[in-house]
C-alpha cells in the first residue's frame, strides 16, 4: 500500500521537528497510537489500536527514526504485529519551511501488510490510510493550537 | 427391466432433507466430550521460523493440548501421482509436513494446532503463541520462479522445477509442420488461478475409541476410502481395519475435497493423544488460503494452418504453478488431464506440449472442476476463434473444416489422437450445427454489424470442447504414474422383503446420486424407487470406493452397480426356475417379474428375495442370500463433448460486458435424469463464465492474497447470467453398460473460452484487433483493450 500526504502547518520547521521527536506528542497526534515509549536512541516501542472496517486489532511493535536530518527529514520505520496481521512500513518524512511560521510536512512511503489485514483488500485499506492521514494532520493542528 | 424412471426428470430424493435444513454435515456432528482445534497459520508467504514459544498459550484457560512441528513435523501427506522428468528422473517430491518446523512456504502454512474446550478458547490461545519469523523473499509467478536467482521454495529443488514433461509428436516433426504453415496464430495468455469456494468449508472430526482401539474420522471429503488409504498407509501408519472414515453430507467440492489434507491427520493424531474427539472447521478466510486452488497456467501457444485453413500443427509451452507443496493429484492435472486433451475435436496431425511444473510460495494447486481440461479447451478454442479473425474466415467454417468425422465407436473404430487417448464415440458436426440453429447465426451477424455503429457492441464466441471423463482405466493410469486404481465398487443387497440397499463407493456432494442411482436400480429390478436406498460415504458400510470426481460417478460407479444388478437377476432367475420347475433359459425378467416365457406363470421380485433368505424350496448347490458386490474397472475414459456459444454486449464507453445469450449443446451420452444433468450444466456454466468474467485469486508481490474474502473475490451471481439455452445430442458411450459419459464438468470446461472469444469478437467488430485480454475480463481490462 502506497502512503502519501502533504499539509502545511502553522509553525516553524524546528517546532514541528521537536514535536515529532517527542514520543508523547507523536503518540497523541497519530491516530490509533495509544502509547510510544523510547527504548533506545531513535527506537520506540509502539502500541496501537486500530479499527478498519470489519477488522480491528491491537498492534504492538517498534517504530524507528532513521537518518534524521534536523529539521528537514527522517525515515520512519514501523514494524507492528497483531493477531490480525503484521505491518511493515517505510515512510520518508520531509519538512519544508515555507515561511518563518509555516512548514510543509509531507511524507511518502509504503506499507506491506500480511495476514487478515492484507486479505481484507487494499481498496479498503487505502481509504483508511487517507482517513488516518487527514486525522494525523488535524490532530497536529489541534496540538499546535493547544500549545 | 422396466422403463419407468431412466430418462425421466425425477425430483431429487435428497432434497427433502437439504431444503428443510436437515442435512447432516461434519460440523453439525457433536460428540460427547468433544474438543475444538484452531490452527495457527503463517501470515508470511516465505519465512524461516527462528523460534516458537507456546508456554503462555499452554497456560491459558481451556487449553487441552498444543501441537507443533516439533511433535508431528515428521508426518507428511503424500502426492498420489508420480510424473517423471523428460530425462526419466523422478519428479521432485519435497515433504509436506502436517505442521511446519523450519520454514513456512505460503501464507496459511500451518505452524501449530491448539486444542481447547471451545473454538474461541483455542483461537485465543493460538494468538498467544509467539513465533519469531525471519521473512524471506517470495516467488509467486510460475514463469518467473524458474529464473536463475529466484527464491527457492524448497532448497533441494533447483530452479523450483518439480518436473518438466512433454507429450505429443516429436518436437522436430511439429517444428517442421509449423515451418510449412501458411499462417501461424500465436497466443500468449494466462489461465488465472481460481479459488474453489465450496459452500461448506472443510471440516473434520477425529475420534479415538480406546475400548475398541479404533479411530473414526468424519470428513467433508469427496472420497472417504481414498482418505483412509492415504492416511493409514502413507501418513500415520495406522492399521486400515482399525480406521473408519465417514464422509457425511458434503456441501460441494468441485475437486477441492478430493485431496488428503494435513488437518485430517492432525485431528486423528490429536484425538488419540488426548482421548477425546477433536473437531476442526475452517473459516472462509482459511478456505481461501488452504483449499487447493485451480488452474494457474502461463502459456504460449501457436497453431499453424495451411492455405486451405486446415490445421497443420500445434506447438505449446506452458508453465504450470503447483503452489508450495504437492497436493494429492496436482501433478496429474497439468499433464495427463491436460496434455492428453490437446487434440480437441480437430484432426491436427502434429501436436507438441512442453510443460514445466513449478513450485511457488502460493497455495497448492490441484484439480478444480474440469481439472486440466478447461485449460486445454481454453487454449484450443481461443486459438480457433482468434485464427478465424486473423485469417478473415468464419470461425464455425474453420471448425467444420477441421473436425474429426463422426464415429460411433461400435461399427466404426474409436479415434486415436496424437496425445495418447483414443476417443470412444463422437459427432462433433452435430453439436455445432444444432448450436448455430439455436443462435440464428446469419441474423446475429446482421445485428452485430448494426451494433458496431452504436455504443453497445455485440460479439459471439464459440467453443467446441471435448473432455475425458469416467476416470479411469486402472491399468492405463497406472502406466502413467497414478499410485491408485480408479475403478469403482457397487454392492447391491436385496433384503428378504425385496427392499434394496445399494452401497456405492461414489460419493455424493451435490450430484444427486441418491436419485439417479435409485432410478437405475428401480428400473433394472422393476421395483418402485422408494424400495431402493443408496448408501455412500462410510468406509464401515461401503466395502471400498474411489469416490467422486472427474465426472465418473455414473459412468464408473453406476456401471459397478449395474454389474451387481446383473448378478442379482441371474441368481434370481435360477431360484425362479427351480420354484417354477422350468429351465433357467426359459425364465425372462420383465417389469419386476420372473416369468416362464410364453406363459402366465411368474414370481415377483419380492417372492424371489424372500426365497433367497428362506431357502426351503431352493436349488441344490446354490448359496442362500441375494447380495452381490462388483468392482467395475472401465476399459477407456468417456468423452463427452459439446458446443457452447456466448453472445455478449460490450459497452464501448465503460468496457462492461453483459452476457446476452448463452447456448450450450452438450453430448454426455445417455441421460438418466435430464433435470439433474441440466442442473450440472447450469452449475458448470456459472463457474466457467465466472472464470471468464469475475473470478481470480490475486497475490501481491509478497505472496499475500489480497482478495481472500467475499468482499473482494468476485463470485458470479444469478443476475450476471441470462437464462441458459440448453440442448442435448446423444451419442452413447460404447464401452459401459449404461452408455453414459458424465456431465459434472462439461459446463465448466466448455464455457470459459466462448465468453472471452465473444468479447474479442465484439472488439474486432469495430477494428480493435486485440489478441487477448487477461481473465477475468473486468470492465477496466476490456476498456483498456479498446484504448490500445
Amino acid at each position: 500500500m502506497e502512503l502519501t500526504g502533504t499539509h502545511t502547518l502553522p509553525a516553524p520547521a524546528q517546532k514541528i521537528w521537536d514535536m515529532l521527536m517527542t514520543p508523547d506528542i507523536l503518540a497523541k497526534v497519530t491516530p490509533g497510537i495509544s502509547r510510544l515509549e523510547l527504548e533506545n536512541e531513535g527506537v520506540y516501542k509502539a502500541v496501537a489500536e486500530v479499527k478498519i472496517g470489519p477488522v480491528s486489532g491491537k498492534f504492538e511493535g517498534k517504530a524507528m527514526v532513521e537518518n534524521p536530518v534536523a529539521p528537514e527529514s527522517f525515515t520512519l520505520k514501523v514494524l507492528q504485529n497483531s493477531k490480525i496481521g503484521n505491518v511493515a512500513a517505510d515512510i520518508h518524512m520531509k519538512l519544508k519551511a515555507i515561511s518563518d511560521s509555516e512548514t510543509e510536512l509531507s511524507f511518502e512511503g509504503k506499507a506491506d501488510m500480511s495476514g487478515l489485514l492484507a486479505r481484507t483488500g487494499n481498496r479498503v485499506m487505502s481509504g483508511v490510510a487517507n482517513t488516518l492521514t487527514k486525522q494525523f494532520f488535524k490532530n497536529f493542528e489541534d496540538e499546535l493550537a493547544a500549545q | 427391466m422396466s422403463n419407468k424412471f431412466i430418462g425421466k426428470s425425477v425430483k431429487r430424493v435428497e432434497d427433502k432433507r437439504f431444503i428443510t435444513g436437515r442435512g447432516r454435515y461434519t460440523d453439525d456432528i457433536v460428540l460427547p466430550g468433544m474438543t475444538y482445534a484452531y490452527i495457527l497459520r503463517s501470515p508470511y508467504a516465505h519465512a524461516r521460523i527462528k523460534s516458537i514459544d507456546t508456554s503462555a498459550a499452554e497456560a491459558m484457560e481451556g487449553v487441552v493440548t498444543i501441537m507443533t512441528g516439533e511433535e508431528v513435523g515428521h508426518y507428511g501427506v503424500p502426492c498420489g501421482w508420480q510424473v517423471n522428468f523428460k530425462n526419466g528422473d523422478t519428479m521432485k517430491e519435497p515433504p509436506h509436513p502436517l505442521l511446519v518446523k523450519d520454514k513456512v512456504r505460503h501464507v496459511g502454512d500451518a505452524v501449530a494446532m491448539v486444542v481447547a474446550e471451545s473454538r474461541e478458547l483455542a483461537q485465543d490461545a493460538a494468538e498467544a503463541i509467539i513465533i519469531d519469523y525471519e521473512v524471506l523473499p517470495a516467488v509467486i509467478d510460475a514463469s518467473k520462479a524458474v529464473e536463475e536467482g529466484a527464491p527457492l521454495v524448497h532448497e533441494d529443488v533447483p530452479n523450483n522445477i518439480c518436473f518438466d514433461w512433454e507429450i505429443g509428436n516429436p518436437k522436430e516433426e511439429v517444428d517442421a509442420a509449423m515451418a510449412s504453415a501458411s499462417h501461424i496464430t500465436t497466443l500468449e495468455f494466462v489461465n488465472q488461478r481460481l479459488a474453489p469456494n465450496a459452500m461448506e468449508p472443510r471440516s473434520y472430526i477425529g475420534q479415538y475409541d480406546s475400548v475398541y482401539d479404533k479411530y473414526t474420522l468424519y470428513t467433508s471429503t469427496q472420497n472417504p476410502h481414498l482418505i483412509r488409504l492415504l492416511m493409514c498407509a502413507f501418513v500415520l501408519g495406522l492399521p486400515e481395519h482399525k480406521v473408519r472414515v465417514v464422509g457425511p453430507d458434503v456441501g460441494g467440492g468441485f475437486g477441492s475435497k478430493i485431496y488428503h489434507y494435513t488437518e485430517e491427520a492432525l485431528v486423528t493424531l490429536a484425538s488419540k493423544k488426548i482421548g477425546r474427539p477433536v473437531k476442526w472447521t475452517e473459516t472462509r478466510s482459511e478456505a481461501f488460503l488452504t483449499d487447493a486452488h485451480g488452474r494457474d497456467h502461463v502459456t504460449k501457444a501457436e497453431m499453424g494452418f495451411d492455405a486451405d485453413g486446415k490445421i497443420v500443427g500445434l506447438r505449446i509451452k506452458t508453465f504450470a504453478n503447483l503452489g508450495a507443496y504437492l497436493s494429492t493429484f496436482s501433478t496429474a492435472v497439468p499433464t495427463y488431464l491436460h496434455g492428453t486433451l490437446l487434440q480437441g475435436l480437430y484432426t491436427t496431425p502434429k501436436i507438441h506440449l512442453d510443460m514445466t511444473c513449478v513450485f511457488t510460495n502460493t497455495t497448492a494447486v490441484d484439480a478444480y472442476r474440469g481439472a486440466g481440461r478447461p485449460e486445454a479447451t481454453y487454449l484450443l478454442e481461443r486459438l480457433l476463434d482468434l485464427s478465424a479473425l486473423e485469417m478473415g474466415v468464419d470461425p464455425t467454417e474453420l471448425r467444420l473444416k477441421n473436425f474429426i468425422p463422426a464415429f460411433d465407436g461400435v461399427t466404426q473404430p474409436g479415434y486415436q489422437t496424437n496425445v495418447a487417448l483414443q476417443y470412444d464415440s463422437g459427432n462433433y458436426h452435430g453439436v455445432l450445427q444444432r448450436g448455430l440453429e439455436m443462435l440464428g447465426y446469419e441474423d446475429f451477424r446482421k445485428a452485430q454489424a448494426e451494433a458496431a455503429t452504436t455504443n453497445k457492441l455485440l460479439g459471439v464466441g464459440f467453443s467446441t470442447y471435448i473432455e475425458a471423463c469416467g476416470i479411469a482405466p486402472s491399468a492405463v493410469v497406472g502406466s502413467l504414474g497414478a499410485r491408485a486404481g480408479l475403478y469403482e465398487v457397487g454392492q447391491v443387497r436385496v433384503q428378504p422383503t425385496g427392499k434394496v440397499s445399494v452401497f456405492t463407493g461414489a460419493h455424493s456432494h451435490g450430484q444427486g446420486h441418491e436419485t439417479t442411482f435409485a432410478q437405475v436400480v428401480a428400473d433394472r429390478l422393476g421395483i418402485p424407487m422408494e424400495d431402493v436406498d443408496i448408501v455412500h460415504g462410510d468406509s464401515d458400510t461401503v466395502a471400498f470406493g474411489m469416490g467422486t470426481y472427474g465426472s465418473r460417478s455414473l459412468a464408473v460407479g453406476g456401471s459397478a452397480i449395474v454389474k451387481s444388478l446383473d448378478k442379482i437377476i441371474e441368481k434370481g432367475a435360477k431360484i425362479a426356475a427351480h420354484k417354477l420347475e422350468c429351465s433357467v433359459d426359459d425364465i425372462e425378467f420383465i417389469d419386476g417379474k420372473f416369468t416362464v416365457k410364453g406363459t402366465d406363470k411368474s414370481l415377483g421380485f419380492g417372492d424371489i428375495a424372500l426365497t433367497a433368505y428362506v431357502p426351503h424350496v431352493y436349488p441344490a448347490n446354490l448359496e442362500p442370500g441375494l447380495d452381490f458386490s462388483s468392482f467395475y474397472d472401465p476399459t477407456n475414459f468417456t468423452y463427452p463433448f459439446g458446443c457452447h456459444i456466448a453472445v455478449v454486449e460490450v459497452d464501448k464507453e465503460t468496457g462492461t460486458t453483459k452476457i446476452k445469450r448463452f447456448i450450450a449443446v452438450d453430448d454426455v451420452g445417455n441421460v438418466i435424469n435430464p433435470m439433474i444433468v441440466d442442473g450440472q450444466i447450469h452449475g458448470g456454466l456459472a463457474q466457467g463464465i465466472g472464470q471468464a468474467l469475475f473470478e481470480g485469486v490475486e497475490y501481491d508481490e509478497n505472496g499475500q492474497i489480497i482478495n481472500a474474502s467475499y468482499m473482494d473475490y468476485t463470485m458470479p451471481r444469478a443476475d450476471d447470467f441470462p437464462m441458459f439455452e440448453l440442448d442435448r445430442q446423444v451419442t452413447p458411450c460404447p464401452h459401459n453398460p449404461l452408455g453414459v459419459k458424465g456431465a459434472g464438468e462439461a459446463g465448466c470446461i466448455g464455457s470459459t473460452p466462448a465468453v472471452t472469444n465473444a468479447v474479442i469478437d465484439a472488439l474486432w467488430s469495430v477494428g480493435h484487433k486485440v489478441k487477448d485480454i487477461r481473465m477475468p475480463l473486468t470492465s477496466e481490462r476490456v476498456w483498456r483493450a479498446m484504448q490500445s
